[in-house]
């Protein structure tokens, strides 16, 4: 309870200034604080809010200025062109035409879809491969000593810390190099070796944490190092796991940079190719917006998910929520 | 470590042939290999390419040139731009981003209802994917339907619409506000948690001792805050620093470089420009950087846990 006084019982001490003291003050306090809350809650979900406004516009209210705050006439033309030009560009339009019975055209050239089911593809992989390889890494680190470790953890933690920006071109000249150019497998590997090294980190938290007794007991009972790991710590650890996927799903949901120079435009994950859509001609900003909206469903599931060891990740495990 | 006997399987078997005192470096070999190849191996020889003189497009006729490109980062007035323009970044967008998650965290520590519920809420800017959250600041600040552009209207503050996004002046700090917008979430977050974290019984010793809520806010709470703050205070830096995607969609870093930061630069100067070399010795600039930043980052990490 830091500044607050109002549940404070009246033997404790209060704070000696005016701001406290006086009826003046504490209106002007209390005042400012609903003034900076409500102006920085406007800066932080205004976004959104427009986000989603703009993705309920039609074509013609969008060129409107000034703009309208609230939709004259919502309308769903935004989602309902991205789907139609995902399904025109994936080519598979004339069977939804036979099956429900409408005609689909659509002038503008975005995968959505498409993009999703690349982006899924490549996010789940990189999560399996993340967290399989570095929950083994991460119980040997916490558990053993021997040399080199505290090198090779400093080596995976400087790792994440470099930004991929720095190495795009190398990589790009190693994926030439491997035959790796453009394809799903390459940008898998690439984004474990990305996330494998949070994983490690979030998971050597963990397992330093665990109580020693039990995998004693194991060690008791015969159990080799891999069964202590296997039957002992993966089940205990089911949602430190959980989450580390899904945070290693998440980085590759989101990142551009080597999406956007190591894959083309047929095996864009969903940042590039809304990346393109919003930098083509002629952007209509109530397509991107529904677009937008559509890719980051999966993002807000997740979200709720893993809020709980949000910080933990983020920090390594270093700050404990 | 005891093994049971009764291993039987080709890979217990091959696990068995390595010597007792390496058959601990096994588990790790698969982070490592992949680590070692798509990370490590890449800042090798992007080390190695910032000594020559090289071109995207034809990587066969490489020329060694010593230091060269590292003379051209020193002579380079549109490179000194975009280092200043770092230097902007990372100083304003970190300071606001701080001093608004600070005062979010307090906030939502103190005076906020349903804290689970109102924090998934404000994280919501730091987890949309960066694509999504750059473009639709792009259209708030465009400047033919751009909502800020009227909002300033009608606030008095300008007469006519203007093109933030393509003027030399002003287009450095749009995505700037953006990237705000997406990290003071991040460092609300850990102040709650931080705070969350602080033990009662500290506030009600003091309390007994006659400590003024502002004292104990000052004597408890910072002290207490001082390494995940500092770990936050960190994370701010490094993500502003190796931010991409905010300025590459908002701006493309233009026009001209006004508005392009060090990873922009190098993404420009490799696949527009193809100067291979000079990308590569950017990258080295870049790493240094983030070299220091990490080594802080380790020793404040290493503080938090030696604590508890």
């Amino acid at each position: 309870m830091a500044t607050d006084t109002s549940e404070t019982p009246a033997e404790f001490r209060r704070n000696e200034s005016w701001l406290f003291d006086s009826r003046v003050g504490n209106l002007l306090r209390q005042g400012g604080l609903v003034i900076t809350g409500l102006l920085i809650g406007i800066f932080l979900l205004f976004p959104l809010y427009w986000m989603i406004v703009t993705a309920l516009k039609t074509t013609a209210e969008i060129q409107q200025i000034p703009p309208t705050v609230f939709p004259v006439d919502p309308s769903i033309t935004g989602f309902v062109t991205v789907i139609e030009s995902s399904l025109q560009t994936a080519g598979i339009d004339t069977f939804f035409e036979n099956l429900l019975g409408v005609e689909i055209s659509s002038a503008i050239d975005i995968n959505v879809l498409g993009n999703i089911y690349n982006s899924l593809f490549v996010a789940v992989g990189a999560g399996i491969i993340a967290v399989l390889f570095g929950s083994v890494a991460a119980y040997i680190l916490s558990q053993r000593d021997f040399w080199g470790k505290n090198g090779i953890m400093a080596v995976l933690l400087a790792s994440l810390m470099f930004p991929g920006t720095a190495i795009m071109v190398p990589e790009w000249e190693l994926f030439s190099t491997l035959g790796l150019y453009n394809s799903k497998l390459g940008i898998i590997l690439l984004y474990g070796a990305m996330t494998a090294p949070f994983v490690v980190w979030l998971m050597k938290g963990f397992f330093d944490d665990f109580p020693t007794s039990i995998i004693d007991a194991a060690k008791i009972d015969q159990c080799t190092p891999f069964e202590t790991f296997r039957y002992v710590l993966v089940p205990m650890a089911r949602n430190s796991l959980i989450a580390s996927f899904i945070f290693a799903f998440l980085l590759a949901w989101n990142e551009l940079v080597f999406a956007l120079t190591l894959l083309n435009q047929e095996n864009f994950t969903v940042p590039p190719g809304l990346l393109t859509f919003v930098q083509g001609f002629n952007t209509q900003w109530n397509v991107v917006a529904a677009a937008s909206i559509i890719i980051s469903i999966p993002v807000l599931i997740g979200l709720a998910y893993i809020q709980r060891y949000f910080v933990q990740g983020l920090t390594g495990g270093a700050v404990k929520g | 470590m005891s093994y049971a006997d009764t291993a039987q399987s080709s890979l217990d078997r091959a696990i068995q042939r390595v010597p007792e005192r390496y058959r601990v470096y096994l588990p790790i070999i698969p982070v490592m290999t992949l680590v070692g190849l798509f990370i490590l191996y890449p800042i090798a020889q992007a080390i190695y390419s910032s000594f020559f003189e090289k071109n995207l497009l034809r990587p066969g006729d490489a020329e060694f040139v010593g230091l060269a490109n590292y003379q051209e980062i020193v002579s380079n007035p549109d490179i000194h731009e975009v280092i200043v323009n770092t230097i902007i970044w990372v100083v304003v967008g970190s300071g606001a981003a701080i001093l608004i998650g600070f005062v979010v965290g307090w906030m939502l520590y103190e005076k906020i209802p349903y804290v689970s519920v109102a924090s998934a809420i404000v994280l919501i800017p730091w987890v949309l994917p960066r694509v999504v959250g750059a473009s639709i600041w792009q259209f708030m600040f465009s400047g033919s339907q751009g909502i800020i552009n009227e909002l300033l209207l009608q606030l008095g503050f300008i007469n006519e619409y203007v093109v933030m996004l393509g003027s030399t002046e002003l287009s450095l700090y749009p995505p700037i506000v953006g990237m705000i917008w997406r990290l003071a979430p991040l460092f609300a977050l850990l102040t709650l948690t931080s705070l969350q974290g602080v033990p009662d019984k500290l506030y009600e010793a003091a309390r007994m001792d006659g400590a003024t809520p502002y004292e104990q806010f000052r004597y408890i709470t910072l002290p207490m805050l001082k390494y995940p703050l500092a770990i936050g205070f960190l994370l701010m830096l490094i993500y502003n620093i190796r931010n991409f995607s905010m300025v590459w969609v908002m701006t493309n870093g233009g026009p001209g470089v006004s508005s392009s930061t060090l990873p922009v630069m190098i993404y420009r100067t490799a696949f527009v420009d193809f100067q291979v070399g000079l990308a590569s010795a950017l990258s080295m600039l870049l790493f240094v950087v983030l070299l220091i930043f990490s080594y802080y980052y380790i020793k404040v990490y290493n503080r938090i846990r030696g604590d508890t």
